[in-house]
């Protein structure tokens, strides 16, 4: 691959990779891990002398391809932070940053989003029940099946199950199901940073017995 | 091992690359028992002392990972002549999680390597 022969340039046009990488993380952090990575790699360039083309070369190559070492800090920091804030935007996130790196990911990530729809339709439902009373969970009769919740057409046929007892039912449902899916979320997501931990921080980590890292 | 089926020396040394993935935050909590170190002094600290080397990409992620869990603690200092650095250093947290792991470590390793000593002399 052709670079720029100046190893200034080369280590900036890296970096702006690197920083472009580092989406969903704070600025302050942004600047410090630029700041490290910048050092590291002049350091290791100057141990062989000078500052030279193959020098920064060896240590680019050494350090990895943008993308891998940007996603270690963002899958990371953004699991971290899931974790932490508990709340449901922010644990989708984190759980949809998982779904992009395996299937295991991506069945956490569609059950939560169902539990985070139910949630949601049967707390909205129950809050919109005051201003717009045909709002219901409508069942169909004998000859048509069908569950509703939220309205039908009038000749539907079906009736309605809940009537005003919907508006306790659906708040109680409504975040009973959030707060049950945030935690199964949260559990999952402990137990991922758990498997990453005990997997020594992900694929290529490390090696021994031989010279060359994996 | 020699005269060892390839197919069974990759199997091994697959294994054993899973075995040092999973010692990875031992030994940088252990390397920076002496003192504080910045991230290529920890690299080769790894490297020299127990054989282990990091991919260069993965040791700064992992660093800060442990530093969000509070177990290491970081400060720039200005170098006198060259780049201000990064250096790491344990928390007490940190210094309480290294003697925990390698006390399990010690423990582990010397009950497995009684059940091991047969294995071994009977192979040579």
């Amino acid at each position: 691959m052709p670079h720029s022969q100046d190893p200034e340039r080369r280590i900036e046009s890296y970096l702006i990779q690197i920083r472009s990488g580092l989406k969903g993380i704070p600025e302050d952090q942004i600047a410090d891990i630029v700041r490290e990575l910048r050092t590291h790699i002049v350091e290791r360039a100057e141990s062989s002398g000078t500052l030279s083309p193959a020098a920064v070369e060896d240590a680019l190559l050494a350090l990895g391809r943008p993308d891998q070492v940007t996603s270690l800090y963002v899958i990371d920091n953004v699991m971290a932070r899931a974790q932490g804030s508990r709340m449901p935007w922010t644990v989708l996130r984190g759980i949809f940053f998982w779904a992009t790196m395996n299937l295991t990911g991506f069945l956490v990530f569609l059950m939560c989003l169902i539990g985070y729809a139910i949630g949601t339709s049967f707390f909205l439902a129950a809050l919109l029940k005051p201003f717009v009373p045909s709002i219901g969970l409508w069942i169909g009769d004998r000859d048509r099946f069908f569950l509703v919740l939220g309205q039908i057409y009038p000749n539907r046929g079906g009736h309605e199950l809940l009537g005003w007892t919907l508006v306790p039912i659906g708040c109680a449902l409504g975040g009973g199901t959030i707060l049950l899916t945030t935690h199964f979320a949260l559990w999952c997501i402990r137990k991922f940073r758990e498997q990453r931990r005990l997997r020594g921080f992900g694929k290529g980590t490390a090696s021994a017995g031989s010279r060359q890292s994996v | 091992m020699r005269g060892t089926d390839p197919q069974i020396q990759d199997s091994a040394d697959k294994w054993a690359v899973q075995l040092r993935k999973g010692c990875l935050e031992l030994a940088i909590l252990a390397a920076l028992w002496g003192g504080k170190l910045y991230g290529l002094e920890i690299l080769r600290t790894l490297e020299t002392d127990s054989d282990l080397i990091i991919s260069e990409g993965t040791v700064y992620p992992l660093l800060s990972r442990l530093k969000n869990e509070g177990l290491l603690a970081s400060e720039w200092v200005e170098a006198e002549a060259g780049h201000p650095r990064k250096y790491y250093r344990l928390t007490p947290a940190g210094r309480r999680q290294a003697v925990a792991m390698a006390r399990i470590w010690a423990r582990f390793s010397a009950s497995l390597n009684g059940l091991l000593g047969r294995v071994l002399q009977e192979s040579e």
